[in-house]
């Protein structure tokens, strides 16, 4: 019998299979609309291709009697067209399937991830690969000089490491904080196109295991930790937080069959970092304010002295290059109390840029990773048995939706390699989500603002898309059909 | 592509009404034909609420045929005496269960329905197995004293908003006060439950109107408004 390659799964990465729930499953969607039908035998071949590229997606997840594992299978993936809603489950305890699904509907093409598997950059580097490839295909006349089945550096890799944070911005502040949501810089294509190096012929196991290992292990691989990293308790006085307040929290009835309520607002991306530029804000803080803002509208429970909070994903790649497409991002939580103050929305953004750019360096960041690895590490933390592993992770990731209000993500600007580049237009991201929820992509000039909530209202959707038209910029929607009434009609 | 005017947006796809406002939308498609939606409309897998109404109507259905068959069997009670109990709290317990459910947002109303039905369904036992007068004199005015403690601790315990509950406290607050009517009219064997009962359903109702008199005058007065 075939002995399988295997690597449990890290702590970061269990939280996902605990957490996961019919409401939530813990999915997540990167998308592209090209501009043409998409043609799905091309899309199928592009598929086998970038497949094969990326051992981590042969994955499937199992469970063991004290960690989940990544066990790698002889699965193969087929493009299908989009039938069912934004984000349907991919995981299912006891079922080997695989962790991530590639659907296609007229010009869309939308890659799927079970979140255990991968975070959003992870993601977008199997996306791009398959656009890529896809669009070569399609178009083989645009392929650049040499193309074919080169081999990747990517972005963030020890090669070519994304600029230190330190050299971004010129003043630390707004837009330091903003670069480090940039995915990619403007050079992605020459990850693509420029310096190749020809990786030493490896087997699929190797592979397969190097790809599949924590992020954080491939960091301090990179790194001595000892040397590195400050000890505990040398700058940790940013411990003592101010004492939780209750947090405002969005409640509504739910979508008749747990589906993820999608909906997508898309714009130019110029006006809007205007706009964020007028405030003196990075847009993500901007458009986090919109959002408050938003749901304070159209709550009637949103009262004067309601504290509103969210959490903001940094891309950890930024500060400890690092080549795996694992998870690897640490979240930021940043906090408003309305009735104090300047409630206009350009304050609100300043102070929770303020905040996020105080939480956003590479020592803050560097003592969270510690931690992570020292738990990791913990003798009793391996000894518990993943059932109550579950558990515990559940109740941390139930205490820690109490205590907010949003969630937001934002991919930054995406440059994709040539000729995809060309073809792609507007990218979409939608995360499934347990609260209100606004994922944020640009590509091409267009920032495209995936809405996702449990509940069937709109209303917040609608105040944030009436204070952007409010503020002279163009919006368009477009919306998956989720309730019962949108639904009238269509034969199950 | 059409528009919203009243969210001041374009709408992608075939939407008759914009999906965020519900508000018509304006302007055709040039050729006539509705532009095809980015998204495929994904029939529903269930849906939560009719789901829901079926089971309960179902439930409904069972428990009251559960009821009337007891009837068939009124004549030959002692041979099944402890299957008929047995059969009974089963039954109960659902229907208990049933209105916990569908009540589940409105504490006060539950704690009515509870009372209801359960004073109910004892009487009809009672009748059932002989008419000893036990559920007049014992269950009811138990029920009601412990309604209206269990009233008064959730109030305490959640803050329900006034408003909410000052109707169905006042039922309740009524309800305590019947075993006294029934004691009145001579229809119970020991006369010391159906008192305690009433004297606190008393009790209460004094207290409700000294201390919330204006409340619940204004929130009468809202409820019966013409
Ligand atoms: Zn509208």
């Amino acid at each position: 019998m075939k002995r399988r390659h295997w690597v449990r799964l890290d702590n970061a990465s269990n939280i996902f299979p605990a957490a996961r729930s019919d409401v939530d499953p813990k999915v997540f969607r990167l998308g592209a609309e090209l501009d043409h039908e998409v043609d799905p035998g091309l899309l199928q071949e592009a598929l086998e291709e970038s497949f094969e590229r990326f051992p981590l997606y042969h994955a499937v997840l199992r469970r063991g009697v004290f960690w989940y594992y990544l066990q790698d299978s002889d699965l193969q993936p087929e493009v299908r067209a989009e039938a069912e809603q934004v984000c349907a489950p991919l995981y299912q305890a006891d079922r080997r399937t695989l962790l991530f699904r590639v659907v296609h509907h007229r010009r869309r093409v939308s890659l799927e991830v079970f979140h255990a598997l991968s975070d959003g950059t992870g993601a977008l580097w199997f996306l791009t690969d398959l656009l890529s490839a896809y669009t070569r295909r399609r178009f083989p006349g645009e392929a650049p000089a040499g193309g074919g089945d080169a081999e990747q550096v990517r972005p963030g890799a020890s090669e070519r490491p994304d600029p230190p944070p330190a050299r971004i911005g010129t003043h630390p502040g707004a837009q330091a904080a903003e670069e480090v949501h940039e995915l990619t810089q403007d050079s992605f294509a020459h990850y693509f196109r420029g310096r190749r190096r020809r990786r030493e012929p490896s087997s699929h196991e190797q592979d397969f295991t190097r790809e599949a290992a924590p992020a954080v292990l491939t960091v301090e691989e990179a790194e001595d930790p000892e040397d590195a990293w400050p000890e505990e308790g040398d700058q940790d006085s940013r411990s003592s937080r101010p004492p939780r307040r209750r947090i405002h929290r969005v409640r509504g009835t739910r979508t008749p069959d747990n589906r993820t309520h999608a909906l997508e607002l898309s714009m130019p991306a110029a006006p809007v970092l205007a706009l964020a530029k007028a405030e003196g804000v990075a847009p993500t803080m901007f458009l986090t304010a919109l959002f408050f803002e938003a749901i304070r509208r159209t709550d009637e429970s949103a009262h004067a002295g309601a504290t509103m909070a969210a959490s903001v994903p940094v891309n950890l790649r930024q500060f400890f290059p690092s080549t795996s497409a694992r998870n690897f991002f640490a979240t930021i939580r940043v906090e408003h109390t309305f009735g104090q103050g300047d409630d206009a929305p350009g304050a609100v953004a300043r102070r929770l840029q303020e905040a996020f750019s105080a939480e956003a360096t590479p020592e803050a960041l560097e003592r969270r990773l510690h931690r992570l690895i020292r738990v990791e590490r913990w003798p009793l933390a391996r000894i518990v048995p993943r059932p109550v592993k579950d558990l515990l992770l559940s109740l941390i990731n139930q205490a820690n939706n109490r205590s907010l209000t949003v969630a937001i993500s934002n991919l930054g600007r995406v440059t994709l390699p040539a000729p995809a580049q060309a073809h792609v237009g507007r990218m979409q991201f939608h995360v499934s989500a347990v609260r209100p929820q606004f994922c944020a992509i640009t590509h091409d000039g267009q920032l495209t603002l995936g809405f996702t909530s449990p509940f069937v209202e709109t209303a917040h959707v609608r105040e944030y898309a009436r204070l952007l038209t409010g503020a002279g910029v163009e919006v368009s929607l477009a919306a998956a059909r989720t309730t019962e009434e949108e639904l009238a009609g269509v034969d199950p | 592509m059409r528009t919203c005017t009243d969210c001041d947006l374009r709408v992608e796809g075939d939407w008759e009404r914009c999906p965020l406002c519900g508000s018509v939308l304006h302007g055709a498609e040039p050729g006539g034909q509705p532009e095809p939606s980015p998204y495929p409309a994904v029939p529903l897998r269930f849906s939560r609420r009719r789901v829901l109404r079926v089971l309960t109507l179902t439930s409904l259905g069972v428990i009251a045929l559960s009821f009337l068959a007891q009837l068939l069997f009124r004549h030959d009670a002692e041979s099944l005496g402890a299957l008929r109990t047995v059969w009974l709290g089963v039954v109960a317990t659902w229907l208990v269960v049933l209105m916990a459910v569908s009540k589940r947002r409105n504490l006060a109303k539950f704690i009515v329905y509870l009372v209801l039905a359960a004073g109910g369904m004892s009487v009809y036992w009672d009748y059932l197995t002989q008419w000893s007068a036990w559920s007049l004199t014992y269950m009811v005015p138990i029920l009601c004293a412990a309604s209206i403690v269990g009233l008064l601790i959730t109030v305490r315990l959640i803050r329900m908003e006034l408003a909410d509950y000052v109707v169905y406290s006042g039922l309740t607050v009524l309800l305590g006060l019947t075993p006294i009517v029934f004691l009145s009219l001579g229809w119970v064997g020991v006369a010391l439950p159906s008192v305690i009962c009433g004297a606190l359903s008393l009790a209460v109702v004094v207290l409700l109107l000294t201390l919330r008199g204006g409340a619940v005058r204004h929130e009468l007065a809202t409820r019966l408004h013409l």
